[in-house]
């Protein structure tokens, strides 16, 4: 099938040839790891083979994207902008406040100026409703003038949407719907959006085609950033992280490249001196009774069970379960000591005595 | 293990094995893992399963438009022309006051050979919702109509998230599986995990569950699977990882597996 390139060489490289049309992505990362960066490239990559491409703006006034976005020296005249910020908020009551979708605010990039002003007698307040209505509107004007569709669509950011139009409100049911919506317009769309608690589903991640996840952390004194596919839908891809740099011409992937991780554990950068500490101390007990089991193997020892809880142990490592993790290993280390009849060495400074109870 | 019925092959290879030879039928298995592990690649794998021995397979799509899952299965090159697909997501919501339509307790599973390759567009004037109430009528007079063999409900997560209401969630959730029980198919249902901390409760309300686990290291993603729960059957305790291969699923639960290759 065709694929629809995103701007990046190596990022196209990693997609196997690059996204399937016609479906929402996810583009996730912490501030400042190059999400609308990378999110704006993919639609110059669209002006550049002249699709219709929409930049739908929640976080910035398009003014500062224009800025922001200038210093890449790319051409994004003919760019549809559809400012979505809200105004400040009119704090007098009497004062009525209108959805956006009443005023459809959608520009060329380079008709870009100047920050809208709030108006005196009316303020505009961001709905999820308000901003599906503005991309309508603006997609079948488009279609019916030009009788062109929008190949290519950003919304930048559903984390802003989120935080400030969703209040009160059943989210996951809005979220779904606006996925929905999304997909039916058969647009190719990056969604740039925060994922800040890990250990919850996120709607938007959930019913997302795809996630690319960027990541950024300190190495020493220097920031690194590196790049992955965590899920690709109907396609294969390639599943290492990969480093990403920031140049002058905007977003560069280096696809043939591994990540230098500092501990050299193939632990996810950017944790913390005292995690890794723990990761250390606990990788070291697993090592050692992982190399037992072999041992044990070798020499025809029965240990199928303690193979069993070891593995246990490991999910729990790696689910950063540290403490069970931890216990799970010592206990299995034990455990094995006693079946090969070794005595127990001194433990080290760092691991505290084994447990003379067994879990599990 | 006196009157059991015989297992049904789950169509992963490797997989049976850990199960001590397949599913006991006529019974609802969980099948979770975090996003991007293949779960659904597995689940369609269990219904081509079926297919392949001339039963009636029905899909249930919650998360993914019909026309999607067509194309995403399509390079595993697996003859599912006869593959049911009842298509359960919901439309886009209106905001005006427009008439709302529950789905419509008559509506028809499609084969996937028949299926189109555009998304189902919302129409106009009115707005299509799936509730876990319609869903449920709707496959009751499905399954009165034709035996299904085998169902797949993906996923369950989609279900809860978007077709029921916040307070009931649990106990909808668990009536909605005693539902799959009596109309006794065999059926899988996929469960998203977050990808750190626990597991939701709905994970452990089925006869079965089967885990698949995500994680990275500098060689790429790896793929694990365990069977977390089983009742009735025996079956194998070690995590074994397994593979998205050219040819879906594989799970490599050789003897010496287990341990020595997770790291």
């Amino acid at each position: 099938m065709e694929r629809v390139k995103t701007g990046v060489d190596g990022l196209d490289a990693m997609l196997n040839g690059g996204l399937l049309p016609a479906r929402p992505y996810i583009v996730s990362g912490p501030t400042g790891s190059g999400k609308s960066i990378l999110a704006t490239q993919f639609l110059f990559d669209g002006l550049k083979r002249n699709e219709p491409c929409l930049l739908v703006t929640l976080d910035e006034p398009p003014i500062e994207v224009k800025s922001n976005m200038g210093v890449f020296g790319w051409n994004l005249d003919h760019l549809k902008i559809l400012d979505a910020t809200p105004d400040v908020r009119a704090h007098k009551r009497q004062r009525s406040v209108i959805d956006v979708g009443t005023a459809l605010d959608v520009r060329d990039m380079e008709d870009v100026s100047d920050i809208r002003q709030s108006s005196q007698i009316r303020a505009l307040e961001v709905t999820v409703h308000s901003v599906q209505k503005m991309i309508k509107q603006e997609f079948s004007g488009r279609l019916e003038k030009t009788k062109e569709r929008y190949k290519r669509i950003v919304i930048d950011s559903m984390t802003a949407l989120k935080m400030f139009s969703m209040q009160g409100e059943d989210s996951r049911i809005l979220i779904q719907s606006f996925m929905r919506f999304l997909s039916e317009l058969e647009s190719t769309t990056l969604i740039v959006s925060e994922h800040l608690d890990r250990s919850a589903i996120e709607t938007e991640f959930f019913l997302g085609r795809g996630e690319i996840r960027m990541l950024k952390w300190v190495d020493g004194s220097t920031v690194r950033r590196a790049i992955s596919i965590e899920k690709f839908r109907g396609s294969r891809f390639d599943d290492h992280v990969r480093p990403l740099a920031i140049t002058p011409a905007g977003i560069v992937v280096y696809a043939d490249q591994q990540v230098a991780t500092t501990n050299g554990g193939g632990m996810k950068p950017g944790e913390s001196l005292l995690e890794m500490r723990i990761i250390d101390d606990i990788s070291n007990v697993l090592e050692s009774a992982l190399h037992k089991v072999e041992e044990a193997q070798r020499r025809q020892i029965p240990v199928r069970d303690l193979e069993v809880s070891l593995s246990r142990a490991m999910l729990h490592f790696q689910r950063k379960n540290y403490q069970k993790a931890m216990k799970a290993a010592l206990a299995c280390n034990s455990q094995l000591e006693q079946r090969l009849g070794v005595v127990p060495p001194p433990p080290a400074a760092s691991v505290p005595p084994p447990p003379k109870e067994v879990a599990r | 293990m006196n009157g059991m019925p015989a297992k049904i092959h789950t169509g992963v290879p490797g997989l049976d094995k850990m199960l001590h030879g397949g599913l006991v039928p006529a019974r609802p298995y969980i099948l979770s893992g975090p996003p991007g592990a293949g779960k659904t690649i597995m689940s369609v794998q269990f219904l081509r399963e079926g297919l392949e021995g001339g039963e009636r397979c029905l899909y249930v799509a919650l998360e993914e438009p019909p026309n999607e899952l067509k194309l995403n299965m399509r390079p595993f090159r697996w003859n599912l022309d006869d593959m049911e697909v009842l298509d359960a997501n919901s439309d886009v919501r209106r905001f005006e006051p427009t008439p709302i339509l529950e789905i419509s307790t008559e509506e028809e599973p499609a084969r996937m050979r028949d299926l189109d390759d555009r998304i189902r567009k919302t129409p106009d004037f009115e707005s299509r919702e799936v509730t876990v109430h319609s869903l449920q009528q709707l496959l009751k007079n499905l399954f009165v109509k034709r035996q299904y063999q085998r169902v797949v409900i993906d996923s369950v997560t989609a279900l809860k998230y978007f077709c029921m209401r916040e307070f009931e969630e649990s106990l909808t959730t668990q009536s909605f599986m005693r539902f799959l029980t009596e109309a006794k198919v065999t059926s899988l249902l996929t469960v998203e995990l977050p990808e750190e901390g626990e597991a939701p409760p709905e994970a452990f309300l089925a006869r079965g569950e089967i885990r698949l686990h995500k994680f990275r290291d500098d060689t790429g993603i790896r793929r694990f699977i365990s069977v977390e729960k089983y009742k009735g059957s025996s079956h194998d305790d070690v995590v074994y990882p397994f593979d998205i291969t050219a040819t879906g699923a594989v799970v490599q639960s050789g003897p010496s597996k287990g341990v020595a290759a997770s790291l």
